[in-house]
């Protein structure tokens, strides 16, 4: 039998040194943005019943999960996502609860991914959801919070926003089977335009046709609700491009001009999921989305408590990652010292560092007999001062 | 100038037709005629920088946003899938995917499931799922038309182009799947983070088909 003891399993690894420190201090300063809005930290457990998942599954197709049985023969799942976990605590333990409630998590999730794709199957998410308001400030909220999260990430970055809404409200009105308005949605999320045309021109040709054929074109700045207002075949559509607009105008206000924030009309992922306002956050260097969110005021009355609620997540595997490739002199700090007692002295040179330490320098305990070998592992591992403590008490001698 | 866009091409005929393309966009491709053994060349008045690659790579390459745009047939679209925006149908590289079986055979006759042999077995089973029929699939990496002939399987599922090989094997069609030509597709994060250079790039190959 083969062993594999010697390696990880496909889409996961070990970070080293650089590489952890590197994601913690993203970690830090995005948390850092998020308590300071008032966001509180949510720890859900890594093991989930199935059945929390299986409310819709086209959320998390059952064939991503990583499923194992509890020792009663219960399906488990180790969790794939945040913030479903999230909605079932709300619905449960936080029904009497002061709305709106500021939640924040910083955990893996874990789905399957194609062997041989170079993805990962563990993924650390951070993110906040904001829940219990309608509210337009909620929305400029989190989408300010979202704009300053990519920014801390530290790349050159783009935030887009959009609504799904619209689609929603077009493809309502068309009178075709739900499988033909599936196949439109994914048309338009790929950006399928012949495809889309041939689909829609064998449809007919309406005012909504036409509107569904130009959504995915309805990407970019502010120009693009000009252009998008032309072809919205009805008022309470008009209304929902209106709000988006007027969303938009508020948030460059919000975050400053150079904050690229842009529009895709056509954004119509996880249609089930999502209601309303979608969010993508994008980093010059990573071919996928980093951030994800939006508006879900359905989600959680699945688990018996209808509130409406608004987040999003930020990969931050693939945040450390890119930052990894932009900055070169980001390293964790090594030692300022290290200590070496001569023989006999030994407990006295580990008070000797203590006391260091607790002036805040960063110093390790010698380890070695012989002080040429201090002196050589200092050379190697860059701690430019080696403290001997011997018969003078705590002589210093520089590493060259 | 901004560092050029990245475009991976289908090794082989679509490679062929696309620098055609460029050509009659007006960029001097002189790099990828004269291209030896290299397989990331210049194109640099269109700002652009040609990648060589396998069909099946050309998608991997765009989904990791390592190459921004690629050229790469539906054929491999479909088997493969991925996260990317198909932008044009080229309208070159055209033939079809087709069911095929012995000449004369009643394909569809019996109760006894059906065996076929393909390269894309992804397609066949999205193609058989769609019909509510339970086939056995079995990948073949070659001449996928020996499989019937041999006895390994009813029928075979294949591009075909004009039916030639499939006429000199005694097998025909037995329906046709859909059909397929290459495509321009782009990266899902380069349309955002790059978006005029892209859309200009679209709309001149729009004008030029």
């Amino acid at each position: 039998m083969k062993n594999y003891d010697l390696i990880t399993p496909e889409g996961t690894k070990d970070l080293l040194f650089d590489e952890s420190f590197i994601r913690r201090e993203i970690e830090n300063s995005i948390h850092k943005i998020f308590r300071s809005r008032g966001y509180c930290e949510f720890i859900t457990p890594g093991l989930e019943f199935y059945d929390v998942f299986n409310h819709n599954t086209s959320y998390f197709p059952q064939e991503n999960l990583y499923k194992l049985s509890d020792s009663k023969g219960r399906l488990i799942v180790i969790r794939p996502d945040s913030t479903i976990p999230i909605a079932r605590a709300v619905a449960t333990r936080l029904k009497d609860a002061t709305l709106p409630l500021r939640i924040y998590y910083n955990q893996q999730v874990y789905r399957t991914e194609p062997a041989l794709k170079g993805r990962s199957d563990e993924i650390l998410q951070t993110g906040i959801e904001l829940i219990g308001s309608q509210s337009k400030t909620a929305d400029l909220e989190v989408i300010s919070t979202a704009a300053s999260a990519l920014k801390a990430c530290g790349s050159e970055f783009s935030l887009e926003i959009g609504n799904i809404a619209i689609f929603k409200e077009l493809v309502s009105r068309l009178d075709v089977s739900d499988s033909k308005k599936e196949l439109i949605r994914q048309l338009i999320e790929t950006k399928n335009f012949p495809a889309l045309n041939d689909l829609l021109d064998a449809i007919g040709t309406s005012s909504v046709t036409t509107a569904l054929k130009k959504l995915p074109a309805l990407f970019g700045g502010e120009e693009v609700f000009e252009k998008a207002k032309k072809v919205m075949p009805d008022k309470k559509i008009s209304r929902i491009l209106d709000e988006l607009s007027d969303i938009y105008s508020n948030i460059s206000q919000i975050c400053g001009y150079d904050c690229n924030i842009t529009v895709d009309l056509g954004l119509v992922n996880k249609t089930n999921y999502y209601t309303g306002l979608v969010i993508k956050g994008y980093l010059a260097g990573h071919g996928d989305e980093v951030l994800s969110g939006g508006r879900y005021d359905k989600l959680i009355s699945e688990f018996g408590y209808d509130i409406p609620a608004i987040g999003f997540a930020v990969n931050v595997d693939a945040a450390a990652k890119v930052n990894a490739k932009n900055t070169e002199n980001l390293h964790p700090r090594c030692a300022d010292a290290i200590v070496f007692g001569t023989p006999g002295r030994e407990t006295q040179a580990l008070i000797v560092a203590e006391r260091m330490r607790n002036d805040g320098e960063i110093v390790e305990n010698a380890l070695f007999d012989d002080i040429n070998a201090v002196r050589e592992y200092a050379k190697e591992k860059k701690i430019s001062k080696i403290i001997i403590v011997g018969e003078e008490d705590g002589s210093t001698e520089a590493v060259r | 100038m901004n560092k050029p866009l990245r475009i991976a091409l289908t090794k082989g005929r679509l490679e062929k037709d696309t620098v055609g393309l460029f050509e009659k966009l007006g960029y001097d491709c002189t790099s990828v005629h004269e291209k030896g053994r290299k397989l990331i060349l210049p194109v640099p008045d269109g700002n652009l920088e040609v990648v060589l690659a396998k069909a099946n790579d050309v998608i991997t390459y765009v989904e990791h946003g390592v190459c921004d745009l690629g050229v790469v047939g539906k054929d491999t679209i479909m088997e493969m899938n991925g996260k990317f925006f198909e932008l044009i149908d080229l309208g070159f590289g055209k033939c079809k995917f087709a069911l095929a079986a012995k000449k004369g055979c009643d394909f569809y006759s019996g109760f006894g499931v059906k065996t076929i042999a393909t390269k894309y077995p992804n397609v066949a089973r999205t193609f058989f799922e769609s019909k509510g029929m339970d086939v056995e699939i079995v990948k073949i990496e070659g001449s996928v038309e020996l499989a019937p002939l041999l006895e390994l399987s009813d029928g075979i599922v294949d591009i075909v182009e004009t039916g030639t090989t499939l006429k000199e094997n005694g097998l025909e069609v037995v329906e046709d799947i859909c059909s397929i030509s290459a495509r321009f597709i782009v990266n899902t994060v380069s349309l955002k983070m790059r978006h005029e250079e892209i859309e200009e790039l679209v709309k001149r190959i729009k004008e030029c088909l």
